[in-house]
């Protein structure tokens, strides 16, 4: 066996058999070799460190909820301030059918991305009426609804302490084990997510949500049906973050609005769209595992001094990273066509 | 020649202000019409209501016998209706390739066409109005001229039976501007569409339109021949006011 290294690729040789792998940067881009690296990344955690592994799937499922926010994003040309709304939706949905009906998770996940369907239907005329400002406050204002309704009809959603003893997803015996299958779920949710949306980031649809994001009018005059559009691009994100809800009710097996109803959560979720760059879907996954470990460290150092140091690198963020990490890089490569979000002043 | 757009008694109020009132008029197929008129004429309110953006507040528009009164306007876009605007509005952040490609996409019904068929279509739309080579500019980096260009091509690209050309002379040099018109007649034979023409430069309007009409304060004042009009004493007056010794 031979290893030769050579100025763009290695080269092993081995037996009769000649391989090799190309190191120039631009082969470095292949989504292979990142894929690999979450799915390997599970396992390794599990070996060496098995609690850890709380902190992949949360890193999994805020990626899963950024991404699904990005194609709302784009596709309405509005920052939706709420997606948590929809988590609640899904979540409710889930835990009420898993506790009062005995339904097992592969039914309440349909009942869940049903919720999702239908409560998106409903709120997506928002992003046709309302816009900028007035459409970011509407949003914002939803979950908060919805975890005053929580307690409004305690009896029903117990918002207080939270819905408990909802069937799990996985019950393996042993609790490390159990995390690792949810992390490879989790894993697949996102990456699934992730694949979905790429495919429609270069599709056709693509560009007429990127027309929509940059003139709502000159693309109604070229022909786009932008209420259509929009209305679609709401739709779907909706389902998709109900989903992320109906995972947690099964992982932890209880649902509390109060966890992912506040501001508090939907300030992660920004953080993790801001940090990746906003509406750049890879850019999720660099953000979601960002804010999943700095808010472990942060928990395991300052105590509670997380809810405010969140804010302060959120604003330091804005200043010295408006186009997030990713960002910088399709700042440099937009002939790779790939839609961004124009923000609205 | 057949009729392509009528348009009988529309009115445009805003507030109290009349914008368009009752204003009538036809165009034909393969005729190169003007829309003249001094500044607030409201040539941009009526071009706006026949586009879809603006409803009318009263009366009809008909596109090939069709009434499109209702219409939203990517209805109307694709039944062949199509626009430039007076200041460029391009996707800022979008390549010129890009932009073109959504027309191509939408506009005109072309069923079974990919995201591929409408790359290469906007590049043949691109060639024409000679920015094939600046085809993976952003839009917003372009210069005004080629702004207008890249508006004339996104239009094309919807394949229109009639297209409105709005102030393309507004911010360019003489030698542009000539450059725009002759553009113009090349798509206009090339593509055999019909032109609006809206514009402020009499000497444009004198060489390439067959017929003007010509708005102030909202109302139609005149209609004819470009020689005609030019005569005629009320478009005088409106471009020149009146003599106090007349």
């Amino acid at each position: 066996m031979e290893l030769e290294v050579k100025r763009d690729r290695l080269v092993l040789r081995a037996g009769g058999g000649k391989w090799e792998w190309h190191i120039e940067p631009r082969y470095w881009r292949n989504p292979l070799i990142y894929v690999s690296i979450l799915i390997i990344a599970p396992v390794v955690v599990y070996f060496v460190y098995p609690s850890l592994l709380a902190t992949v799937i949360d890193a999994n499922l805020l990626a899963a909820i950024a991404i699904p926010l990005a194609l709302m994003s784009i596709g309405t040309g509005r920052m939706n301030f709420g997606p948590q709304f929809y988590i609640g939706i899904g979540g409710y949905a889930a835990a009420l059918l898993s506790i009062h009906f005995g339904l097992n998770p592969a039914l309440t996940l349909i009942a869940a991305a049903l919720a999702g369907i239908v409560f998106g239907f409903i709120m997506s005329p928002l992003s046709i009426i309302a816009g900028g400002l007035y459409y970011s406050l509407l949003t914002l204002l939803l979950p908060l609804l919805f975890l005053e309704v929580t307690f409004i009809f305690s009896d029903l959603f117990k918002g207080d302490t939270g819905l408990s003893g909802i069937a799990p997803l996985v019950s393996t015996g042993s609790f490390s084990l159990n995390l690792l299958i949810y992390a490879f779920i989790s894993l697949a949710m996102m990456l699934f997510y992730l694949f979905i949306i790429d495919k429609i980031f270069r599709s056709r649809y693509a560009v007429q949500m990127a027309a929509i994001n940059d003139d709502e009018e000159v693309a109604n005059g070229i022909g786009v049906n932008v209420n259509k559009t929009k209305i679609i691009s709401f739709i779907i994100p909706a389902m998709m973050v109900a989903i992320v809800g109906w995972f947690y009710a099964h992982y932890y097996g209880a649902f509390s609005g109060q966890t992912y109803l506040p501001l508090s959560f939907m300030l992660k979720v920004f953080m993790v769209t801001m940090i990746g760059g906003r509406t750049q879907i890879y850019g999720c996954i660099i953000g979601g595992y960002f804010i999943a470990f700095l808010e472990m460290i942060l928990i395991r150092t300052t105590g509670g001094m997380s809810p405010v140091l969140f804010p302060v690198i959120l604003l330091a963020l804005l200043l010295v990273l408006p186009e997030g990490l990713f960002g910088l890089y399709r700042k440099h490569h937009y002939r790779e066509y790939m839609p961004t979000l124009r923000f609205r002043r | 020649m057949a009729e392509i757009l009528k348009v009988t008694n529309i009115s445009k109020h805003f507030g109290g202000l009349t914008a368009v009132n009752d204003v009538s008029f036809s165009i034909n197929e393969g005729e190169t019409v003007g829309l003249m008129g001094p500044n607030g004429a409201g040539k941009t309110t009526l071009v706006n209501m026949i586009c879809g953006s603006y409803g009318a507040d009263s009366g009809k528009i008909e596109f090939m016998g069709k009434d499109i009164t209702k219409l939203p306007p990517w209805k109307r876009c694709k039944l062949g209706i199509c626009r430039t605007y007076q200041i460029p509005r391009p996707f800022p952040e979008l390549t010129a390739l890009a932009s073109v490609v959504v027309s191509a996409l939408h506009g005109k019904d072309r069923p079974n066409r990919s995201l591929e068929d409408a790359s290469t279509e906007a590049t043949h739309y691109l060639e024409f109005v000679g920015l094939f080579s600046k085809r993976n500019i952003l839009a917003r980096d372009l210069t005004l001229f080629e702004m207008r260009g890249l508006e004339l091509a996104r239009a094309l690209a919807t394949e229109p039976k009639l297209i409105f050309i709005d102030e393309v002379m507004a911010g360019l040099n003489p030698v542009e501007a000539e450059k725009a018109v002759r553009l113009i007649e090349r798509a206009k034979d090339q593509f055999g569409v019909t032109v609006l023409w809206i514009e402020h430069v009499m000497a444009v309007l004198m060489r390439a339109a067959e017929r003007v009409i010509v708005l102030h304060y909202g109302e139609k004042i005149a209609e004819g021949s470009p020689q005609e009009v030019a005569n005629n004493p009320l478009v005088i007056e409106s471009y020149l006011g009146k003599s106090e010794n007349a």
